[in-house]
C-alpha cells in the first residue's frame, strides 16, 4: 500500500465510482488478454522447453540461458499442457 | 594468383578458414599459413572448431582446453574443450536459478533438465558455436584462423547460425506480442509501466551473438574460405558439391589449395610403373581441376617426404605455400 493510501484509508466516491466502470466495462477484457498472455507463455515454454516433456523440438544450447527466468511457471505448465481435458473446459 | 598475393591484397581480410573432407590437409594448411602469417609479424590465432582437433598433434604441445596457447612470436593456437565449456556453462544457469529465486539447491525437475540438456547431440558442437563467438567478438588478434571440421559437419556449423537466427526471430516475436497484451492488460487497469522482460533481453543478447558469428561467416571483405583439395575424382565431385552449399549460405569461396600433388620430377627417375600410373592419374585430375576451378586454384602444395608435425616441418611447408 502506498504512503498516500495509507493516510486515507476509505475510498472515495470517485474511486469507487472509477472502479465500477472498470468492472463494467474492462474487466472482462483485461481479464481475457491475461488468459491469452498465459497461453502465450505456455506457448512460449513449449517451444523453448518442449524437451522437459519429452518433445524435442530444438537444440536446447540456448533455450538453457532461458530456463532461469521460467522456473516458477514450469509446474503449472507441465499441469496445463499434460492435464486430460474434457467439455467444461470449453465453458470456462 | 598466388596465396601469398591474396593475403597481401585483402589485407583486411582477417578470418580466414580452410575446410575440405577429412584428411586432406585443413589442419596443416591452418599451421602452415598461421606461421607465415606470425612471421610476417602479424599476431595471429589458429583454432579449431572441431571436437576431434588435431592443433595439438600437429603443434606437438598439448593445448586441449587451455585457452589461448602461444606457440611462438605472434603465434597462438587454441583448442575448445567443448566438454568443460558446457558444465560451466551448466554451472552459469544453476547458479543463475539459486540466486534468482534465493534457493539452496536446484528443483529436481529442473536439474533433471539441465543435465539432459547436455547429452542433447548438437549440445557439443553449439557449445563451440558460443566459444568461438567469444573467441572472435573480442578481436585482439589481426588473423583468426579457423581449423574447420570436414565438410559435412562443417556445413551443419555454417547452418546452425541460420537455424538459430530463425528460431530466435519465432520466439521473439511471440515475446513481443505477449508484451504488448501486457500493456494492453496494464493500460486497462490504469497501472503504470510494466516491468521490464528479462526474457525478452536475453533472447536480444542471444541474437547479438549468432548475428556476430554468422556474419563474419559471411562478411565477403574480411573472411576468406579455402577448399583443400587433392587430385582424386571422389574428392573433386565432393568438393563441387559442398562449394555449391557453401554458396547458398553466403560464405565467400577465396580459392581451391591442391595438396598431395606427387612431384613430377619423378618422371626423369627410374620409378616403379605403380608411381608412374599414379602421376598420370594425377595429371587427368590435375588438368580437370584447372577446368573446374581455373584461376580460383591458389596454390600446388607437393606430397612431402614426411607428414608435417613440429614447427619445422611447419616452416617448410609454409615456404613452399607461401615463398620465402
Amino acid at each position: 500500500m502506498s504512503p498516500e493510501n495509507a493516510q486515507e484509508p476509505k475510498k472515495g466516491f470517485f474511486q469507487n465510482f472509477k472502479e465500477i466502470m472498470y468492472g463494467m466495462a474492462s474487466h472482462d477484457m483485461s481479464r481475457y488478454a491475461l488468459r491469452t498472455r498465459a497461453s502465450m507463455e505456455h506457448l512460449f515454454i513449449l517451444i523453448t522447453m518442449g524437451d522437459m516433456i519429452g518433445i524435442p523440438i530444438l537444440p536446447p544450447y540456448y533455450s538453457l540461458r532461458l530456463l532461469p527466468y521460467v522456473v516458477p511457471q514450469i509446474s503449472t505448465w507441465k499441469r496445463r499442457l499434460l492435464r486430460e481435458k474434457d467439455v467444461s473446459d470449453a465453458m470456462f | 594468383m598466388s596465396l601469398k598475393q591474396t593475403f597481401l591484397e585483402n589485407p583486411e581480410r582477417r578470418y580466414i578458414m580452410f575446410g575440405g573432407k577429412g584428411g586432406l590437409g585443413k589442419t596443416t594448411f591452418s599451421a602452415a599459413t598461421a606461421y607465415w602469417l606470425a612471421s610476417q609479424g602479424k599476431k595471429v590465432l589458429v583454432f579449431s572448431v572441431d571436437p576431434q582437433a588435431s592443433l595439438s598433434d600437429i603443434f606437438q604441445k598439448d593445448i586441449f582446453g587451455k585457452g589461448p596457447v602461444q606457440i611462438m612470436d605472434n603465434l597462438w593456437a587454441q583448442e575448445i574443450d567443448a566438454d568443460s565449456h558446457i558444465k560451466a556453462y551448466q554451472q552459469e544457469i544453476r547458479q543463475k536459478i539459486l540466486d534468482m529465486y534465493g534457493l539452496d539447491k536446484v528443483p529436481d525437475e529442473i536439474e533433471q533438465y539441465i543435465q539432459a540438456a547436455s547429452s542433447e547431440p548438437a549440445m557439443e558442437e553449439s557449445a563451440i558455436f558460443d566459444a568461438v563467438v567469444d573467441i572472435v567478438v573480442s578481436g585482439e588478434y589481426d588473423y583468426y584462423i579457423y581449423d574447420l571440421v570436414p565438410l559435412g559437419h562443417a556445413l551443419y556449423y555454417l547452418s546452425m547460425a541460420k537455424v538459430y537466427d530463425e528460431w530466435i526471430n519465432k520466439i521473439t516475436k511471440l515475446r513481443e506480442e505477449m508484451r504488448e497484451y501486457e500493456e494492453m492488460v496494464s493500460r486497462l487497469k490504469r497501472q503504470k509501466e510494466t516491468e521490464e522482460d528479462e526474457i525478452l533481453r536475453e533472447l536480444q543478447y542471444i541474437r547479438g551473438r549468432i548475428n556476430a558469428s554468422s556474419g563474419i561467416l559471411t562478411d565477403k571483405k574480411k573472411t576468406g574460405f579455402f577448399f583443400v583439395i587433392i587430385p582424386e575424382e571422389m574428392i573433386l565431385i565432393d568438393t563441387n558439391k559442398a562449394a555449391e552449399l557453401f554458396a547458398k549460405f553466403d560464405v565467400p569461396i577465396m580459392g581451391y589449395v591442391v595438396n598431395r600433388v606427387l612431384p613430377r620430377e619423378l618422371l626423369g627417375q627410374d620409378i616403379p610403373p605403380y608411381l608412374k600410373n599414379r602421376i598420370a592419374m594425377q595429371d587427368k585430375h590435375l588438368k580437370d581441376i584447372d577446368e573446374m576451378f581455373g584461376a580460383q586454384v591458389a596454390a600446388h602444395v607437393p606430397e612431402l617426404e614426411r607428414d608435417v608435425t613440429g614447427l619445422e616441418m611447419i616452416r617448410q611447408l609454409s615456404e613452399i605455400m607461401y615463398g620465402k
